[in-house]
């Protein structure tokens, strides 16, 4: 089993700018998140990778968290504990580097931030049959491909569905039953050669225009597997074109080879 | 597609506030004791306020819009006080970093158990209540519309500049509709400049926010405001109606006697930060 990253950030943005996050596990089954910080909250990026950082690691050790949607709501609901405490070191730091917060500032740190989670965890047994589940909260997607055919595109299947007001886990939200509301799971079995796809909204959404339109913009990704060169390039060109939306772009591909 | 471009540090857009200090805004707004003075200063502080903390960053505010504050009455010209005195379009950022003061105000906020508490919030202020002089209205739409001449010339692809004049609507330099009318011609590629219009009133009148008509507004001024008020963009219609404020296909940039610092929720710059329901 292979997998790679791909990251740009919004056009406009620094790379450091950049609010998707990703994290990918190899020490046991592959446990991978992607998690796209909301523009508009303070410290979304480094929200985003905390929630991707907790919900692999909660994947790893637990393989009922992406198949039930309250494990995966306590999950997310553990990442919030933890934001609470880095919060608190940020903005001692801010305070000691002798750069307060701001008046500006203030009613974004009290208010959270927001962002979209997807994680998904791939077991593969000794016949050679991968167990894949995946859990998701707002517009983050996985899809699932087979030779030049789609089979699941999770947790939105039609591009249409996009909008700027998506779900998203706020980093204060408590309430359990609210979230699990919100998360969806899937699951299901994958052979060798299966490639899945795991992206942030303005991607996933190019993807789900192009398979609509026959395309197979599963090629177009996993050649830039082979050498990351121009992937950037790539990105820019496609929203010069009009066909993919100016935002962050994070994808993780992961090849069962 | 109108009203769609992407707000962002390479393509701004931009605010430019018109706030009435005639000697009429000493009288107090209908059915309250608060004068008008204070309550157009405390609605463009607070517009400032939310606009700033919209646009904040870990690094920072950032420039996605450039604003300018045109006070009216003894005089036309910027109405920032403290360091930002006598300057027009200022970068938003300079505005967050560059309040005449910051204040300390109590609010009461739920306490979580079904009560109120009260709490300490802090206030920026870049414009304090003035009232004095008469009123050109056309005056203060005519250095608007310059501002807007030029911002639209330097940013073509723009989303286009909004214009919100804040009055008790007694303009004393003749019928403010054409100079409202020449700031409306304005266009970027993403469409019209917009202007927007908060009427205070001393007459005790029902409160009106974003009407599609002006059969219930109560006198003539407000009437000649509605009609200079632009259409609302379908976008905006669609977030005044998420936050419960009915705005129908013809419902325009005009309220009476009410909030319009929601209107900084009308505005796109990304994925918003909505809660879960």
């Amino acid at each position: 089993m292979v997998t790679f990253s791909l990251r740009v950030p919004k056009q406009g943005n620094t790379v450091r700018e950049c609010e998707d996050a990703s994290r990918v596990l190899t020490d046991g089954p592959v446990c991978v998140a992607v998690a796209d910080g909301a523009s508009e909250s303070l410290l979304a990026g480094e929200w985003a990778d905390l929630l991707a950082r907790t919900l692999t690691e909660a994947a790893r050790d637990d393989d009922c968290v992406l198949r039930d949607v309250d494990s995966f709501a306590s999950a997310l609901v553990r990442a919030g504990e933890a934001w609470s405490g880095w919060l608190a070191d940020y903005v001692a730091t801010r305070e000691a580097d002798g750069r307060p917060i701001a008046w500006y500032e203030q009613p974004k740190l009290d208010r959270g931030p927001h962002a979209a989670v997807v994680a998904a965890r791939f077991d593969t047994d000794p016949s050679g049959v991968t167990q894949w589940d995946v859990a998701a909260l707002g517009d983050s997607c996985l899809f699932h491909t087979r030779g030049g055919r789609l089979l699941h595109a999770f947790p939105i299947e039609s591009a249409e569905a996009f909008h700027n007001s998506p779900g998203l886990v706020n980093a204060f939200d408590r309430d359990h039953a609210l979230l699990a509301r919100h998360v969806r799971t899937l699951s299901g079995t994958a052979e060798p050669g299966d490639r899945f796809f795991l992206g942030t909204d303005a991607l996933a959404a190019w993807f789900l225009r192009a398979a609509d339109r026959g395309d197979r913009p599963w090629d177009v990704l996993a050649d830039f597997t082979r050498s990351s060169d121009g992937f950037t390039e790539w990105v820019a060109r496609a929203r010069a074109e009009g066909l993919m939306r100016n935002d962050d772009v994070t994808v993780v591909l992961v090849d069962l080879g | 597609m109108t009203y769609a471009a992407e707000i962002s540090r390479a393509n701004p857009s931009c605010f430019v506030f018109l706030v009435d200090q005639s000697a009429s805004m000493t009288d107090p707004i209908g059915g309250g004791r608060q004068r008008k003075a204070d309550v157009v200063a405390d609605a463009i502080n607070r517009l400032l306020a939310e606009l700033s903390v919209k646009c904040a960053k870990e690094e920072g505010v950032r420039d996605y819009f450039h604003v300018a504050v045109i006070g009216y009455g003894h005089a036309v010209g910027s109405a920032f006080t403290g360091p930002l005195a006598g300057r027009d379009l200022v970068p938003l950022s300079q505005v967050a970093d560059r309040p005449a003061r910051v204040e300390k105000r109590t609010k009461k906020v739920p306490d979580g158990a079904g009560g109120l508490v009260e709490t300490t919030t802090r206030f920026p202020v870049w414009v304090d209540p003035v009232a004095h002089g008469p009123t050109p209205m056309c005056r203060a739409l005519e250095s608007a519309e310059a501002l807007v001449t030029d911002w639209v010339a330097r940013h073509p692809d723009s989303f286009p500049p909004i214009v919100l004049n804040l009055t008790d609507g007694d303009s004393t330099d003749g019928d403010p509709a054409g100079a409202a009318w020449a700031v409306q011609t304005h266009v970027t590629a993403d469409g019209a400049a917009l202007l927007f219009n908060l009427h205070v009133s001393a007459t005790n009148a029902v409160p009106v926010t974003f009407p599609d008509t002006d059969v219930a507004l109560p006198d003539a001024y407000a009437r000649t405001l509605f009609g200079m008020s632009s259409l609302l963009p379908p976008h905006m219609r669609f977030y005044a109606l998420q936050q419960g404020v009915p705005a129908g296909d013809l419902a325009r940039g005009f309220v009476y006697n009410a909030d319009i610092t929601s209107l900084v929720q009308f505005l796109d710059i990304g994925t918003r930060a909505t809660d879960l329901r």
